[in-house]
């Protein structure tokens, strides 16, 4: 089932949570909304859902203008954060209520709870209360709840948020996984960008209740449409600068532009080759991890972070307090009015 | 490294501390002998000989002195009757008001809260006052009341009436936009033309069948309908202030996962709302209902003190400790101390079942399945 959002506007008081929002989510298709927390994610999410109520703009199923129905009219999945079990209900209660209130008879509700504790590797935990399960678990039987009565679309509200490092990377996975099998319509709500890259097909990225770029992982990372989806998405040097003749003149002084540089696409080189460059003072050296990470002050005073792998930290064998000639490989530059 | 890292030089330090912080045995023994001489001067003793005096003329009397005296039979049952409706009445409210402000945000919401908080603060013998000028003789309605009381009656059953309409029309609409047809098309239409049907409807065969008295006063003060509106302002507060907490706690997530999954708003609210806000209910009317039986100020001040007809459980305490029938008076109060005490035991009970958020239904039949 293909969703398209229109025009649609939300405000809390005079908080604008969304601004004039339109996406298409084209059918099977498992979309990520990143942003920061403020960003309309969740409440576009539960505009989605029905749960909350635009103030203008229209929401579509397929062909069907749904702006009007209520949460319960649209079918959909809808998974939260903190799990909202039912907590009197047992986890086979819970899977089959939605079943239930849409008046299955009750042969068929066991065989499809069945069939999703099976799903969720949960088999024989039907009679156990959700208090007794661990977060994962509650989390895996959420989404079995979200999906018993085939919903059209199935919405996650930042669902693996709850839960500690190792469990969320298995339920990624998992989820990843189980889209591929069952190829319902998704859109999961993260503030974690690997997350988003690692489980979505396309990643929406919001801010101020605007969304600011659509695309796959690689598009989004490789080519940030704005300074904001650039400095959102992993680290960054910034620097003032000019635009002449199709070349950046990176100095402090200057304001007309904005220069943005990722920690790994600087280099580090003892002699200057005649290409751009420019000098620092290595001021810190981190080498814990895979990446090598040097902290330098640049000749007028601004701090740089360059990455580099561990080899070529060990082939160029820096010290603190030495002076290098730092080489940038890629930068954006933006102009400075699109800084907000 | 990693043992060094797991020496810790303060560990020794804190478990010396431990009994440096703990009180000489004097001071603990005279702390606990005080409190326990406290309690039991003020509470245990004069419980005890309240059951004491009302038995010490033995069972028989006791007996007697709780239901051969006309007038003390009539009180019990004027408390049977006054406590539920008044008890009724503030579960209505209290779900209403905990309901609209832990769910919704609006204006003068706070205002609502404090509002909830009046009865506790204001003195009961106040609040009875406040219905004897309102609904008294010399009240704003009162010439009326007397006059021909019953003429807003029919008014009154309507406008009831029109209200159980628009709760059913809400309930039996189906949900879904594209299966309304007909009059479930135009809700507020038909939810106006309707409330217009009903109101008339009703009126009119009540005034055409004359089923209210013409010409006659209405009594509220000095009679039952005074002693429900007294108790049930003076506990007004309780079943709204035990669940406000509950309510904010469980938070709207599962309701709204409910509505998300198909359940109506009915539905939701049996299967959903009121399991997480059980205990938080019962909890709230246990201690209602203890506060309503125990009523006396306001219900002193509208009842009248007509012996036999007005008179509740206290009041009649009070009328027979006048009357020097000690034994009479304690034998009453032997059956309000009663409840008291299955109170506390309830209480304590529910209390150990909060907080409501980890509160689990035990594991039943796990055994067998795995």
């Amino acid at each position: 089932m293909s969703i398209l959002i229109k025009n649609v506007s939300k405000k809390f008081g005079s908080f604008k949570a969304l601004d004039d929002v339109s996406l298409e989510v084209p059918d099977g298709d498992l979309l990520a909304l990143l942003g920061p927390s403020g960003s309309g994610k969740t409440t576009l999410l539960r505009v989605i859902a029905g749960l909350e109520v635009a103030d203008s703009g229209t929401v579509l199923y397929q062909d069907e203008d749904i702006t009007h129905h209520s949460a319960r009219d649209r079918k959909v999945g809808f998974v939260f954060q903190h799990y909202a079990l039912f907590r009197h209900m047992t986890v086979a209660e819970n899977i089959g209520y939605g079943l239930k209130v849409r008046k299955t008879p009750k042969a068929q509700i066991k065989k499809r709870v069945d069939e999703l504790l099976k799903l969720i590797r949960l088999e024989g935990f039907g009679v156990r209360y959700p208090g007794q399960l661990s977060g994962g678990q509650r989390q895996r039987v959420a989404l079995a709840r979200a999906l018993a009565a085939q919903p059209r679309v199935l919405l996650l509200d930042e669902p693996f948020g709850a839960l500690d490092a190792k469990v969320r990377a298995e339920l990624r996975q998992w989820l990843r996984r189980l889209h591929e099998d069952i190829h319902v319509t998704s859109i999961f709500v993260t503030h974690d960008q690997e997350e988003a890259f690692e489980v979505a097909d396309r990643v929406v990225v919001m801010n101020e209740g605007k969304i600011e770029q659509v695309g796959t992982p690689d598009d989004v990372y490789e080519h940030p449409a704005t300074p904001f989806v650039y400095k959102f998405l992993g680290n960054v040097n910034l620097f003032h600068g000019r635009i002449d003749n199709g070349k950046a003149y990176i100095h402090q002084s200057e304001t007309e532009h904005v220069v943005f540089v990722r920690p790994h696409l600087l280099d580090i080189e003892r002699v200057a080759d005649g290409g751009d460059h420019f000098r620092a003072r290595i001021k810190h050296i981190n080498s814990a991890g895979p990446l090598v990470k040097v902290e330098a002050i640049t000749e007028w005073g601004a701090l740089v972070r360059v990455e580099m792998p561990q080899e070529r930290f060990r082939t160029l064998r820096l010290l603190k307090d030495e002076t290098v000639f730092v080489i940038p490989r890629d930068v954006r530059v933006f102009e400075k009015g699109r800084i907000a | 490294m990693s043992t060094e890292a797991l020496v810790r030089p303060h560990a020794v330090a804190v478990t010396i501390r431990r009994h440096a912080q703990e009180d000489p045995a004097w001071v603990r023994w005279s702390l606990t002998l005080f409190a326990l001489a406290v309690v039991g001067l003020l509470v245990v003793v004069p419980v005890v000989n309240v059951f004491a005096e009302a038995l010490s003329e033995g069972l028989r009397v006791y007996w007697n002195n709780l239901f051969a005296d006309p007038d003390t039979r009539q009180s019990i049952f004027l408390t049977l009757t006054v406590v539920p409706i008044a008890l009724a009445a503030n579960i209505v409210f209290g779900l209403a008001a905990a309901w609209a402000i832990a769910r919704f945000n609006f204006p003068g919401r706070t205002l609502l809260t404090a509002l909830i908080d009046l009865p506790f603060s204001v003195s009961p013998v106040v609040a009875g006052l406040m219905f004897v000028l309102i609904f008294g003789l010399q009240g704003y309605f009162g010439p009326f009341l007397r006059r021909d009381g019953y003429s807003v009656m029919p008014y009154l059953i309507s406008i009831v009436g029109v209200g159980l309409f628009i709760l059913l029309f809400l309930l039996l609409r189906p949900s879904n936009c594209q299966t309304r047809k007909g009059f479930w098309k135009y809700p507020w239409l038909s939810v106006l033309t309707g409330s217009g049907a009903v109101f008339s409807l009703l009126l009119f065969v009540q005034l055409y069948f004359h089923v209210w008295p013409r010409n006659q006063s209405l009594k509220i003060i000095f009679a039952t309908p005074g002693l429900v509106l007294a108790t049930a302002f003076v506990t007004f507060p309780f079943v709204a202030r035990e669940l406000i907490p509950v309510m904010e706690a469980v938070g709207a997530d599962e309701e709204l996962a409910a509505v998300s999954l198909g359940a109506s708003g009915w539905r939701m609210f049996w299967d959903v709302t009121i399991p997480n806000i059980k205990w938080g209910l019962v909890y709230g009317i246990i201690l209602c209902n203890a506060r309503a039986i125990g009523e006396f100020g306001a219900v002193y001040v509208v009842s009248g003190h007509i012996a036999g007809k007005t008179d509740t459980m206290p009041l009649r305490i009070e009328k027979l400790f006048q009357e020097y029938n000690l034994p009479g008076s304690f034998a009453v109060a032997s059956l309000l101390t009663l409840v008291a005490i299955f109170t506390l035991i309830a209480k304590a009970k529910l209390e150990r079942k909060f907080p409501t958020t980890a509160n689990l239904p035990e594991p039943k039949t796990i055994e067998t399945q795995l």
